[in-house]
């Protein structure tokens, strides 16, 4: 199955972009896991455990490249199924860690169907768009919305409004992309006002803090506006030259909090400084511009739809994360890719850019 | 592109901007943002990122020790505890200080006030003193309790006691918790410390208070310390040795027991203050802690005015003490000579205005009217010299004026002139208050300590020195009395007749081998009493008796006091506060405590 003309064919820059995110990912997070104690250090176990994480992600990007992605159209709505499905026995069997039922069992280890659905809401809406050959009008854009609110919903139940969010984020992204009907366009703008009071009223206490904490984070600054102020102390004292590896004092003494998941760019930004973020900010675009080229390459539109929905995955992530910690966002708990610690959606990150490298290897298998 | 016919059947390059749009959209946005944070503001987050892991803690500095001038301890530190909060640490703030108004028994709205009042002047992560001077109960309770309140923090320290309470409290004065206005005013205060109020302590703060130290400490986001060094190291205050005799004071102390007035002793020679008594005393010590509603309400309406000191802050007519000025000032005029007499017949007539002596002293020349107190005498000389001579020559004796002790608010006194009293009463001067004030009474006021200060000048061949409370105070080159020799010495020699004379009024300071010069004085509360009244003062309501005072020096060896005591509502000098002195002078002369 796998010939010697798509090795050749495999995208070797984004492979290569890919690596050195995680290996970012993978230094930072040494210096995020260790923190000071008296005069000597102590490292917690995540550092290795990301890198086990790396090692099985690897493998399942390969699986993900090794047959032909047009398969997937059609089990495309078995996948959906079964991941609605597993969102389902969470609600009721799910290990509850930290007031969030999100992990389910799996013996050897603890799996978040909430990540596997963003592989079959992709999947799904690139079924959906490559059957249609015109701008969406509101009835198209109404049954995309059916698909996605159903894992949304369950998601956020659980309560997870991050990956919710992310889920329709990504959605919204594939379906501006494909073109909408300027009418339904104007609709869309005009009814938006009208469903955010609506929105309010689902929202959390706690989530409704923090997006208030956002508006104005010195109203309490110890309390849930503290992520915030704490992350960009760290990230502005880095300065232009930053402090240096395992030198970030806002993270080594534990002033930064989540700081090895969703703060993980605030310590990378206190040790690399200005120089280094700015870098890491240009790999993440190098990488999204990666993708891009993959989809306008791509052969069918189904292939096309999938690295763009790619896309939309990592750019809602990078935009809604990066934001966050520099203080532009409400404090959502979204990771950054390939930075923040992580095993399942790490194994996600990995699967998606399989699809990607699996589209675009095959971009010469059929004649147009 | 080509390859995109299939699904070109609307604008097929719009998704491709979009996305491009996105890229560029999200490198700019976060480029600037980055910008402004690591590089545009990055000074001010590296402050902010060394206030959170910095704290900064300040170490006392022990106050200055006061000491006698034998090494005798009178005011020392004790360790004290307060209660402070870090508002950092706290979770709840509002919970944490309704614990420590339990602790403490205070009212929680007293807490929250000084909580608030207080904040302002604290920096973050720094102590701030909620409760201080703990008693011990509440210490062990706190102890045992605090780590259920993270923020909470014992903090020790020193605190002043005065070992002597009362009998130093108008020397030493006191130190109390600073207050807001003193705060602001001070940068090296911090809240919760305690500054000098009164007495030395205020006058001395500066000397005294040292400077406090600064350590530095390392902290996690949990408080906990990681490294400490200390930056300054405090520098404890300077130790002060007064003058003051411990046991004189005491002695003086004791002997006005039960009495209001002002003891004085000083050392003629060198113008050092060996005791300076104001009864009554307070004790001091009340005001460290915090002085209770109920004390204060009862220093402040007691109507002996413990606070007052009489010394230097009380203001009375030196009565017939004056007559030692006017002599000395008759003695100087060449038209006056000492042995001219005059006839004593009780009293004076001026006008339609009688003028009485105690006594009809019959033939009197100035030695006797000295020795004698001879009225009469002194109303015919302020007749003859006029207010403008004696109250020049009383200025120039040391009196109206302040003789600038170390302790603040001394008063000056009065000595009257024309131009005061025009202004004072819109009146001119008259024959009657030349008489008034030839013999100390009328608008004439003086301090005990001016008077012990010019009693000591004649006694030490008429140098008037600034009186000195600290021991190793550099010599200020005394004012000389502005007499003639013969005329200081008149005096001097007039007032040793006074206490040697079968009729001197002083009399009773007769002691062997020790020469004693000393002059009464009489200053009426309520002008002349009665005759049969003056003889027996217990007669008379307490506050309507004479001011008793009794001036005196006492020389043997080389070793010259001069002595002053004035007893309030005393009756006459001789009999109110003669005694004093003559006890005094017993214990000054007992072999058995050498003077040094």
């Amino acid at each position: 199955m796998v010939d010697r003309q798509l090795f050749l064919h495999i995208n070797w820059s984004i492979l290569a972009i890919v690596f050195l995110l995680f290996v970012a990912g993978v230094l930072n997070l040494y210096s995020a896991s260790a923190f000071r104690i008296g005069d000597g250090t102590a490292i917690t176990p995540f550092f290795s455990r990301q890198i086990l994480w790396g090692g099985i992600s690897v493998l399942a990007m390969v699986a993900a490249m090794l047959f032909d992605y047009r398969h997937l159209k059609n089990i495309s709505w078995l996948i959906y199924l079964v991941v609605i499905a597993c969102l389902i026995t969470v609600l009721f069997w799910g290990r509850t860690i930290s007031g969030a039922q999100r992990w389910l069992d799996l013996g050897f280890f603890n799996f978040q169907p909430s990540e596997l659905a963003k592989i079959a809401v992709v999947l799904i809406t690139s079924v959906f768009l490559s059957k249609i050959n015109h701008p969406l009008g509101f009835r198209d854009i109404m049954k995309a919305l059916c698909l996605v609110l159903i894992p949304a919903y369950l998601i956020a139940s659980q309560p997870d409004l991050g990956s919710a969010l992310l889920l329709v984020f990504v959605m919204a992204g594939m379906l501006v992309y494909h073109g909408i009907k300027k009418n339904t366009i104007k609709t869309i703008i005009f009814t938006m006002p009208l469903l955010v009071p609506l929105g309010w009223i689902f929202l959390k206490d706690y989530q409704k803090t923090r997006l208030l904490t956002f508006l104005n984070p010195g109203q309490d600054p110890l309390g849930s506006g503290y992520h915030v102020i704490q992350s960009q102390i760290a990230i502005g004292s880095g300065g232009f030259w930053g402090k240096g590896f395992m030198e970030g004092t806002q993270s080594q003494l534990r002033f930064l909090p989540e700081k090895h998941t969703d703060f993980a760019f605030s310590v990378f930004g206190e040790e690399w400084g200005f120089i280094g973020s700015i870098i890491l900010l240009f790999l993440f675009c190098l990488f999204l511009y990666q993708i891009f080229l993959s989809s306008e390459e791509s052969k069918d539109k189904f292939g096309a739809m999938l690295c763009v929905g790619v896309f939309f995955y990592f750019f809602w992530q990078v935009l809604i994360n990066i934001g966050m910690v520099l203080g532009l966002m409400p404090v959502v708990g979204v990771p950054l890719p390939f930075v923040s610690y992580g095993g399942t959606s790490l194994l996600v990150n990995f699967i998606m850019i399989g699809l990607v490298l699996n589209v675009s290897m095959r971009r010469y298998m059929f004649k147009s | 592109m080509s390859l995109f016919k299939e699904k070109s059947i609307f604008n097929e390059k719009f998704g491709a901007y979009f996305l491009i749009f996105l890229i560029v959209f999200l490198f700019c946005i976060f480029s600037v943002r980055l910008w402004y944070l690591q590089v545009y503001k990055a000074s001010f987050f590296s402050q902010k990122a060394q206030d959170n892991l910095q704290r900064r803690q300040l170490i006392y500095a022990p106050r200055g020790l006061f000491l006698d001038r034998h090494g005798e301890l009178l005011a020392v530190n004790e360790p004290s505890y307060s209660l402070a909060v870090i508002r950092e640490d706290c979770p709840d703030i509002a919970a944490t200080l309704d614990q420590i108004s339990r602790w403490t028994h205070t009212p929680e709205d007293q807490i929250h006030d000084d909580f608030t009042r207080g904040r302002s002047m604290v920096r973050s992560f720094e102590n701030q003193i909620i409760a201080a001077n703990l008693s011990f109960d509440t210490l062990t309770r706190v102890e045992t309790e605090s780590p259920y309140w993270p923020g909470v923090k014992i903090v020790v320290q020193p605190r002043r006691r005065y070992l002597q309470g009362e009998v130093l409290s108008h020397v030493l004065g006191y130190v109390a918790r600073a207050s807001e206005e003193e705060l602001l005013k001070d940068p090296e205060l911090r809240l919760g410390d305690n500054v000098g109020k009164q007495g030395l302590e205020f006058a001395l703060e500066k000397v005294l208070r040292g400077q406090k130290g600064l350590r530095q400490m390392e902290v996690d986001a949990s408080g906990r310390i990681l490294h400490e060094e200390v930056l300054d190291h405090p520098v404890p205050g300077q130790n002060i040795q007064l003058s003051v005799d411990l046991g004189i004071q005491q002695k003086a102390h004791e002997l006005m027991e039960g009495k209001s007035g002002s003891v004085v002793v000083i050392d003629a020679d060198a113008g050092q203050v060996l005791a300076l008594v104001s009864a009554p005393g307070y004790d001091n010590n009340e005001f460290v802690f915090g002085i209770s509603h109920q004390n204060w309400q009862d220093l402040l309406s007691n109507p002996h005015h413990p606070l007052q000191n009489r010394s230097i802050q009380s203001t009375y007519p030196p009565g017939s003490v004056f007559k030692l000025v006017m002599a000395g000032l008759a003695h100087n005029q060449p038209d006056i000579r000492v042995s001219e007499r005059i006839f004593c017949s009780g009293s004076v007539t001026l006008g339609n205005r009688v003028f009485r002596c105690w006594k009809g002293h019959g033939w009197v020349d100035m030695t006797k009217s000295l020795v004698e107190s001879c009225d009469s005498y002194y109303y015919q000389l302020g007749d003859r010299l006029g207010v403008d001579r004696i109250s020049e020559f009383a200025l120039n004796s040391g009196f109206g004026r302040p003789t600038g002790i170390d302790l603040p608010h001394e008063r000056s006194g009065l000595i009257p002139t024309r131009d005061w009293k025009r202004q004072r009463f819109n009146d001119g001067w008259r024959g009657g208050d030349n008489f008034n004030l030839a013999i100390g009474q009328g608008f004439i006021l003086v301090t005990p300590l001016q008077v012990a200060r010019f009693v000591g000048a004649i006694a030490n061949g008429g140098s008037l020195y600034k009186p000195s409370l600290l021991l190793d105070e550099k010599k200020v080159d005394p004012e000389p009395l502005p007499w003639s020799e013969a005329s200081r010495n008149f005096v001097y020699q007039t007032m040793i007749e006074t206490v040697k004379g079968d009729r001197g009024t002083a009399r009773r300071l007769h002691k062997e081998g020790v020469i004693v010069g000393g002059k009464t004085g009489t200053s009426q509360v309520v002008g002349l009493l009665p005759q049969h009244l003056e003889d027996d003062p217990e007669a008379v309501d307490y506050w309507l008796r004479h001011h008793g005072w009794m001036a005196a020096f006492a020389r043997k060896d080389d070793r010259t006091y001069s002595i002053v005591v004035l007893v309030e509502h005393g009756g006459s000098g001789s009999r109110a506060a003669g005694p004093v002195v003559r006890d005094l002078l017993d214990y000054l002369f007992d072999e058995s405590h050498p003077f040094q």
